[in-house]
């Protein structure tokens, strides 16, 4: 029996945008759940919803049906102010989720009730240097960046990281690298996390379980391991020809 | 292609320039060799001289200094209506920009209405209505330029709002006026500025051509745009009265277009 607290959950989740005069589906009716600890994969290609899912669950975008729960509490259409207390996310462009015109300090001092102190511990725990957080954004590389954009989200301490596309930016030793930190940290604060990517290899290394994302709809989820291994949807298949292709 | 610093040099020349005509407004009373509204029957209409640079008008009034104290009032009335207009158009475009909805709509639609008329005759208008005087013109102009820093500032923010760094503001609890004056203002700054600099010429255009019209400064107050109003009328025998305080406006307006366009180039620049 598992007997871990599901910290997140969505119910029939669905959106659609206006496109051009009609209504285009961005996702319909998905359901998913974060257990505490654990790390869920969301895979699919371009234009299948993975971000807009994302947006969902912080709070920038309210679904058209459906139900968001965070810890059995319900908090559909909660403002994004509120849904930080309980999430934080880290951004795909790391650069562009600090304001360029200020310090990495200033810009952790800006969370509530931060201290130095706090700021000091947690740059260590990414493994960074002290001294970084005098530069701007761009006078730190990508990884110190995405490093410091994790530090960010664990100074408001939260439950949950919602991480979207965080290493399609990042060479590979620098993906590994922050791969490894999550999985320190998962290990470490028993966080858990929402592990947005399209790069399947990755996710495989990464997440617990997986939901294969298409057209908005989810049309595969399960253990990673055996949906990597033994795919049953023909469009997992696909996408992990892909890898095996490239890989080869 | 110019390069980054023949660009520069550019910059620093307009701004010296500038700089220049500022501190003769500023100073313009240590500076002016007479009483500018000292009327001297014996000395009407007198061409340049050593006494009167400029000459005099016809009233006998030494145009060399009503040149200097018309700078003062030309190019602050200026400033001043840039600068609200400024503050105004950039609050009202932050927040049209930012929070979008019913009152960016009606606010947008009411720019769109202000601008569907020349800004002179909407000027014209407001001001007659006002009766004249220089803070009725500056009230008359005002009304139609806010509008160019509210679209530009409404531009601007719906760009940067789209930054992830604004949503990760927003992640931490902060509150719309904070991400705008902490964020967005700094950020969409710098081409709003600019965008005022480029406005001083068509400003300084716009209270002379008032105060011409009779619209604006009124007499005996020194300004260049009244000043030529009233010597035009004789301009054939003393060209003086109205040709001095025209080169002022007109090298005035060059400039402070050559700053602004210099501004623009060196920000622009790869």
């Amino acid at each position: 029996m598992n007997d871990k607290i599901t910290i997140l959950r969505g119910q029939n989740i669905t959106k659609k945008y206006k496109s051009n005069g009609r209504k285009v589906q961005a996702l319909g009716g998905l359901d998913f759940s974060l257990q505490q600890g654990e790390i869920l994969g969301i895979v699919g290609e371009s234009g299948s919803g993975k971000s807009t899912l994302l947006k969902m669950i912080c709070g920038m975008e309210k679904p058209d049906e459906g139900q968001l729960f965070h810890e059995n509490e319900e908090y559909t259409g909660a403002h994004i102010g509120k849904t930080g207390g309980f999430l934080q996310m880290v951004f795909q462009d790391a650069y562009g989720s600090f304001d360029p015109r200020m310090t990495m300090k200033q810009s952790l001092l800006e969370i509530q009730h931060v201290t130095m102190d706090e700021i000091l511990d947690i740059i260590k725990k990414v493994g960074l240097e002290p001294e970084l957080l005098e530069r701007k954004p761009r006078q730190l590389s990508g990884g110190q960046c995405q490093r410091m954009s994790i530090a960010r989200a664990l100074l408001s301490h939260v439950d949950i990281l919602l991480c979207d596309e965080i290493t399609s930016a990042l060479d590979v030793t620098t993906q590994a690298q922050v791969v490894k930190l999550l999985l320190e940290l998962r290990r470490e604060e028993g966080l858990s996390l929402v592990f947005v990517s399209h790069d399947l290899a990755l996710v495989s290394q990464l997440c617990d379980r997986v939901m294969v994302l298409k057209d908005g709809v989810c049309v595969e989820a399960g253990d990673t391991k055996t949906v990597i291994t033994q795919p049953k949807n023909a469009y997992t298949k696909l996408l992990l020809e892909n890898v095996i292709t490239v890989s080869a | 292609m110019k390069t980054k610093r023949s660009l520069k040099r550019k910059l620093i020349l307009s701004a010296v320039l500038a700089g220049i005509l500022i501190l003769i407004a500023i100073f313009s009373e240590v500076l002016a060799p007479n009483d500018p509204y000292q009327t001297n029957a014996a000395m009407i209409r007198k061409a340049p001289s050593a006494m009167y640079w400029f000459g005099t008008d016809n009233l006998g009034r030494c145009v060399f200094s009503r040149v200097l104290y018309g700078a003062k009032t030309t190019i602050f009335a200026t400033f001043l209506l840039v600068a609200i207009s400024f503050v105004i158009g950039t609050l009202i475009g932050m927040l049209c920009g930012y929070y979008g909805g019913i009152v960016d709509e009606a606010l947008m639609r009411l720019a769109d209405l202000t601008l569907a008329f020349p800004q002179m005759v909407v000027a014209i208008a407001v001001a007659g209505m006002l009766g004249g005087g220089l803070v009725g013109a500056m009230i008359a102009l005002g009304i139609t330029m806010w509008t160019t820093f509210a679209r530009l500032a409404r531009s601007h923010t719906r760009t940067v709002k789209q930054e992830p760094y604004i949503t990760a503001a927003k992640l931490s609890g902060k509150s719309g006026c904070y991400i705008i004056l902490r964020h967005i203002l700094p950020n969409i700054l710098e081409p709003v500025l600019i965008s005022a600099l480029t406005q001083i010429g068509t400003t300084m255009i716009g209270i002379s051509g008032l105060s011409f019209l009779g619209l604006g400064v009124v007499a005996p107050q020194a300004e260049w745009g009244s000043m030529i109003s009233e010597a035009r009328a004789y301009i054939q025998i003393a060209p003086w009265a109205v040709l001095f305080p025209a080169g002022a406006t007109i090298v005035t307006i060059i400039v402070f277009n050559y700053l602004g366009d210099a501004l623009v180039e060196y920000r622009n620049h790869p």
